[in-house]
């Protein structure tokens, strides 16, 4: 009720925000409105609505990325403190703050749909033929317990399958969602995870 | 109850395999350093490697293989040799590490060279540690050799397929040459000296060009960036300005830019409108 407000009145004021997120040129006359307001505006990622339309593939994905992104928050956190490298605590610190938006986007469209953000079990896509998830608590945890010497290397290996594994969950939602705006956002995923894996097999060579 | 549906699933073999290309949902593992052959791809430090680039984790194939793809028809790229895959020096031994994104149960992980086992590692079918690494002793060899890493799976009739071109004994170890290079390689000597002439202009360029650079310019380059256009793989510093589509941003956030990091809506974490 309240959100349908909310939504409703983002759509009034601010319509350029929406088909930028549908993935369109826009945004020149975005600018100069954008300079007075902009800090409020732009602050309420999650005030980007979804939409009515969706699947179950749409809630799963956003449910599986949200806790995905839950644990990579803890990972990079970890990360940026003991990292040796700056580049290695940088790259964590920006992908930190860009999933903590990307939770809060999420989170807002499950309210949206009406279900819950948390997975009732974490599941492997591979749970069908015997794979566990790549990265439990256990994994996670115990970047906070391998040797600084040995950290980046347990990090970068950690977070590359964490990464690889937030791939395949928008591959799932690009092949079978039926929300426009979750598969563009689940193309946006792709696209900055696969380059994130980039540059952390190259710091991995370094 | 779970492990039923596994085994029949797992012996469609060539079935699931060809699944592997339109989804990449069975993708579980490859070695990521030293770099194998798929590594190297997803990294896009060899062009042209076709699906692979995409997935590395998914050289899935029948345990038995001998071949780089482990017979995955799917990524015919990883078998050839003309591609000259750039060969990482190592020493007397390596240290292979391995990326998971799916703990299997695991039987044994095997390392050959020219066709030979030189390494076997017995996991007893334990599902593998948070980090998966094997030193492997490489003294009988070497020159250039291609070390063939397989994951035998515990519970599937698969393993997964890594190539890793080495050039063991060669000018020694790997970390000494490998890291300084990329410690400061692109923005760090061009425009440290240049801005900030009042201070140390005498110290910076004979003693620190490399590392250290790194630390010291985040206060001197924020001036140069300004107004130009946003580009992927950029090292933006805090306070960098740019433009996209036509508006300002400034960098509230260091990174190097990547795809779909661009200034927006979506990325307000990292940039802030101007």
């Amino acid at each position: 009720m309240k959100r349908r407000h909310v939504a409703a009145l983002v759509v009034a004021a601010v319509p350029f925000f929406l088909i930028g997120a549908c993935g369109t040129d826009v945004s020149k006359d975005a600018a100069p409105a954008a300079t007075a307001v902009s800090t409020t505006n732009v602050k309420n990622v999650a005030d980007i609505t979804a939409g009515s339309t969706f699947n179950d593939t749409d809630v799963m994905f956003l449910q599986m990325l949200i806790d995905n992104l839950e644990q990579g928050q803890q990972m990079a956190q970890t990360a940026t403190k003991r990292a040796t490298r700056p580049q290695v605590a940088e790259l964590a610190k920006a992908v930190q703050v860009t999933q903590a938006d990307e939770i809060k986007l999420m989170k807002g469209w499950l309210a949206e749909w009406g279900k819950p953000a948390t997975l009732d079990e974490r599941v492997s896509l591979h749970a069908d033929h015997g794979g566990m998830p790549s990265t439990g608590e256990k994994e996670i945890a115990s970047l906070t317990t391998v040797p600084k010497a040995q950290f980046e290397t347990a990090f970068l290996n950690l977070f590359l399958a964490h990464q690889h594994n937030a791939v395949e969950f928008a591959q799932l939602e690009l092949d079978k969602g039926s929300n426009d705006l979750a598969k563009s956002f689940a193309e946006r995923v792709k696209q900055s995870r696969t380059d994130q894996v980039q540059q952390m097999l190259k710091l991995l060579a370094g | 109850m779970r492990r039923k549906i596994a085994y029949p699933l797992a012996t469609l073999g060539m079935v699931a395999s060809s699944l592997v290309v339109a989804s990449p949902a069975l993708a579980h593992g490859y070695v990521s350093s030293p770099p194998s052959r798929q590594a190297l791809c997803a990294a896009g430090s060899v062009a042209n490697c076709g699906a692979i680039q995409f997935e590395p984790q998914s050289v899935e194939a029948p345990k038995g293989s001998k071949q780089c793809n482990g017979g995955n028809a799917a990524f015919p790229e990883l078998n050839d040799n003309s591609k000259n895959w750039p060969a990482t020096s190592v020493g007397k031994s390596a240290t292979f590490n391995w990326v998971l994104t799916a703990r299997h149960r695991t039987a044994t992980w095997v390392y050959y060279v020219d066709g030979t086992a030189v390494a076997t590692f017995n996991d007893n079918n334990a599902i593998p540690a948070a980090s998966v690494s094997h030193t492997v002793d490489l003294s009988k060899f070497s020159g250039k050799k291609t070390v063939l890493a397989v994951w035998n799976i515990g519970d599937t009739v698969n393993a997964f397929y890594s190539c890793v071109d080495v050039n063991i004994g060669g000018s020694g170890s790997t970390t000494p040459t490998t890291a300084p290079t990329t410690a400061a390689p692109t923005t760090a000597p061009t425009t440290a000296p240049t801005t900030s002439p009042t201070t140390a202009p005498t110290t910076a360029p004979t003693t620190a060009p490399t590392a250290t650079a790194t630390a010291t310019k985040p206060p001197a380059t924020t001036a140069p960036a300004t107004g130009s256009e946003w580009a992927p793989g950029v090292a933006y510093k805090v306070g960098d300005v740019v433009t996209y589509q036509g508006v300002s941003y400034q960098t509230r956030q260091a990174h190097t830019s990547i795809r779909s990091w661009e200034p927006g809506i979506w990325t307000l974490a990292l940039w802030l409108p101007l």
